[in-house]
């Protein structure tokens, strides 16, 4: 790295041996930042967060248009960040409807949602989908920075096999699609999603790599060098902030570390790949901190993140659940199982208002990651119990950087496409698609000025 | 796209109106007498150029005729409205029939549907459909530039019926239309719905099988007194779901868009075709759309097995 006294590229990465780590925004990059070619200035980060087997609407939706009051139950975890979320109504993800090829709505859910593409029903690699809404950003700009864009899951990615009535897998397991036939498969392992981040192009000789990772090395141990230099030439409150971001992105290690130690004693049994965290809280956790570092560190502007496979069958153990969220979704209106997903429900709800919080502490310059950030959690399905495709759940977090006025319902017309907001979403981050998958224009009124 | 039910369903119809027209109300009424005889079946309907009144009233409408709980939540789109911006008035024909208690599941704006979104979906959801355009052809022009649609209605729409009730239209959405149709397109004149006075007196007996119906309210609300009305829109949905019944006679021509809005036929070479009401035939198609708009709507069936004797 050399580092001169012109102000610090967005771009510096901290080098070592297969180590490349971003870094957050200092204000030695000031000059260099207002300078960006996004509009406005400032990046604008992109997420998407999919949760699978719809929701309990009934405890979902508010009550009224406009400014939000006391939140429904299952919404009631972000009532801390209600003035940083926007719930969208009557949006449809038509494609995932049987239309007139029958059943298999959660082989087409998650796939339709985020193209707005017909899904080819194929159990074999013939697969034709189409861009999903993030690609269709990532492609166009992602070139600005060291990802394109970044794919997590929570539940490991299978790319073959018939999943529902003779859809792919991989239909059910990816939110990004990069092209109408290739897939991004979600990084589901803690070690790899941060190796990916942190990892570099330099390969690290495979006995290095291993002697590091058993000697519980840290990743910052190989930037050392280029950590002091930069240092030399920071003022104080830049060295602070950067002590503070290395220091996180040691704690995200540790995490990854013990869960890598716990993982050598789980039950063989379990349904759980090796290094992921035993309770799914912690799992979401640790995810989705290293989503947040990745947003931070500008190492990528746009990424997915899949709760749960649509059709996913996860137990939840840690809220008392031992049954599949599922099987628990195909109520029949028995009430404990309603009570049982509006439980789960809520639990996503909490870990992502979790989520926003610390997006929303994490500063920026003058502003926040929160109000930089577009952060859309969803799901294809919305009654899970008869698979309907329309009336979505839809909340969109964050500012988009003063392009949003949140705090607010927006109840938009039936059969509104969901594709209608990744457009409005695409454009904002500087991206004008002439459509994304059956996009009918872009959503009015997400601004009140 | 993959369908395997092709063939098996009854011709889907996506009506586009104004619903101003007392021909346009019982237009719906002839769609679900054809969807009786499983001749044809409600694709989708879509207000533009009215209000959102005319958007509940075709809910009304279909609420009276289909009654029952709905099949299947996304088998039953609501009704399309154009909405950005100002809304224009409600029809008037339209206040009797809203003032009254039918049951409805449109009430507001967010209640009815994108214009363009269920204009598309209304062929998706058929194996083969028709579309009457009866309205501005501003959404359907622009229906038709949404990624994949012309291929759609390539593969799905057996023909687009334009008709021409004298209403002005959105000049440089008609000609795009016109320019860009991928399958046939018929249109139905205004000589064609004059030439076809649907019978004040059919209104009193063809429809008492019921004390109060939507349509006839909107019929009665039109005008005071008993007058007959040109059919355009029902006789423009007869050939659309029954061209080979011979009842129209048509002529090849051009459909030209004047800049005031007015559309004319000329006659010669050209894509287009014009229906033409052969004297000889008036009492027949009358007779048709006479019967089958005041059918009485079959019961739904019961859906549980009677139980064993």
């Amino acid at each position: 790295m050399i580092v001169t006294r012109r102000a610090l590229s967005r771009r510096t990465l901290l080098r070592g041996m297969g180590a490349a780590i971003g870094l957050p925004f200092l204000d030695a990059m000031a000059p260099a930042f207002a300078a960006s070619s996004i509009p406005g200035g400032r990046p604008v980060r992109a997420a998407w967060f999919y949760v699978p087997n719809g929701i309990d609407m009934r405890h979902w939706t508010p009550a009224e248009e406009g400014p939000l009051g006391t939140l429904p139950g299952i919404l009631a975890p972000l009532e801390p960040m209600k003035k940083e979320i926007t719930v969208l109504s009557n949006l449809t993800a038509n494609w995932g409807r049987p239309l007139l090829v029958g059943a298999g709505d959660h082989g087409r859910a998650a796939a339709a949602y985020m193209t707005g593409m017909e899904v080819y029903r194929t159990a074999g690699a013939d697969l034709k989908l189409g861009v999903s809404g993030d690609q269709v950003i990532a492609n166009a700009i992602g070139s600005q920075t060291k990802l394109p864009s970044l794919e997590v899951g929570m539940e490991e990615a299978r790319m073959a096999g018939n999943c529902d009535n003779g859809y792919s897998c991989a239909y059910a397991y990816n939110l990004a699609w990069r092209t109408e036939t290739q897939p991004l498969p979600p990084i589901s392992n803690p070690r790899n999603l941060f190796e990916r981040l942190f990892g570099t192009d330099i390969v690290e000789a495979p006995e290095a790599h291993a002697r590091r990772l058993a000697m519980r090395r840290s990743i910052l141990d190989q930037i050392l060098g280029d950590t002091q230099r930069l240092e030399a030439s920071l003022g104080a409150v830049d060295r602070r902030k950067l002590d503070e971001y290395l220091t996180s992105v040691r704690e995200i290690e540790q995490q990854v570390q013990r869960s890598e130690k716990e993982g050598l004693v789980i039950d063989p049994g379990m349904e759980k790949p090796y290094g992921v965290p035993a309770e799914f809280p912690d799992y979401f956790r640790l995810m989705t901190d290293m989503m947040l570092v990745a947003f931070k560190s500008d190492l990528t502007r746009v990424a997915t993140c899949m709760i749960g496979r649509e059709g996913s069958t996860r137990a939840y153990p840690e809220i008392g659940i031992p049954d599949g969220h599922h099987p628990l979704t195909h109520h029949m209106g028995n009430m404990t199982m309603l009570d049982k997903v509006r439980e789960i429900n809520a639990l996503h709800l909490k870990l992502f208002a979790e989520f926003l919080a610390k997006l929303k502490a994490t500063k920026e310059g003058d502003s926040n990651l929160l109000d930089q950030s577009l952060i859309i959690y969803g799901s294809g399905l919305s009654d899970g119990n008869v698979h309907t495709h329309d009336q979505l759940p839809t909340i969109l977090a964050g500012r988009g950087d003063n392009f949003v006025t949140p705090g607010r319902h927006i109840i938009y017309q039936r059969e509104t496409p969901v594709c209608n907001l990744f457009a409005t979403i695409a454009e904002r981050m500087g991206v004008r698609p002439e459509h994304v998958g059956d996009s009918t224009g872009r959503l009015p009124g997400l601004s009140l000025s | 796209m993959q369908s395997p039910f092709e063939g098996k369903q009854p011709l889907g119809v996506v009506y586009n109106t104004t619903m101003s027209r007392p021909d346009a109300a019982l237009t719906l009424a002839l769609l679900y007498g054809f969807a009786g005889k499983r001749e044809a079946r409600m694709g989708a309907v879509c207000v533009n150029g009215s209000g959102l009144g005319a958007a509940v009233f075709c809910d009304v409408v279909h609420r009276f005729y289909t009654p029952g709980p709905p099949r299947n939540a996304n088998q039953v789109l609501p009704p399309g409205l154009a909405a950005s911006g100002t809304l224009p008035p409600d029809p008037p024909m339209l206040k009797a029939a809203l003032e009254r208690d039918y049951p409805r599941s449109v009430t507001k704006v967010s209640d009815t549907s994108l214009p363009e979104a269920v204009l598309r979906n209304g062929v998706i959801f058929n194996a083969q459909a028709v579309i009457v355009l009866s309205a501005p052809a501003t959404y359907l022009a622009k229906t038709l530039e949404l990624q994949g649609v012309n291929e759609l209605f390539k593969q799905r729409v057996k023909m687009l019926v334009v008709v021409d009730a004298g209403e002005r239209q959105d000049v440089p959405a008609m000609r795009r239309l016109l320019a860009d149709w991928p399958t046939p397109v018929v249109f139905c004149g205004r000589e064609v719905g004059e030439a076809l006075p649907f019978p004040a007196s059919a209104i009193g007996k063809e429809f008492a099988w019921s004390p109060k119906n939507p349509v006839v309210d909107a019929w009665q609300a039109f005008r005071s007194g008993p007058y007959d009305a040109p059919a355009w829109d029902m006789a423009a949905l007869l050939h659309a779901v029954h061209p080979d019944l011979g009842y129209f006679g048509t002529d090849a021509g051009t459909i030209q868009v004047s800049d005031d809005g007015t559309m004319k036929f000329v006659a010669g070479e050209g894509a287009h075709l014009a229906l033409r009401v052969d004297p000889a035939k008036k009492e027949k198609i009358l007779q048709v759309l006479v019967e089958t708009a005041g059918a009485k709507p079959a019961q739904p069936q019961p859906r549980v097995r009677p139980p064993a004797k």
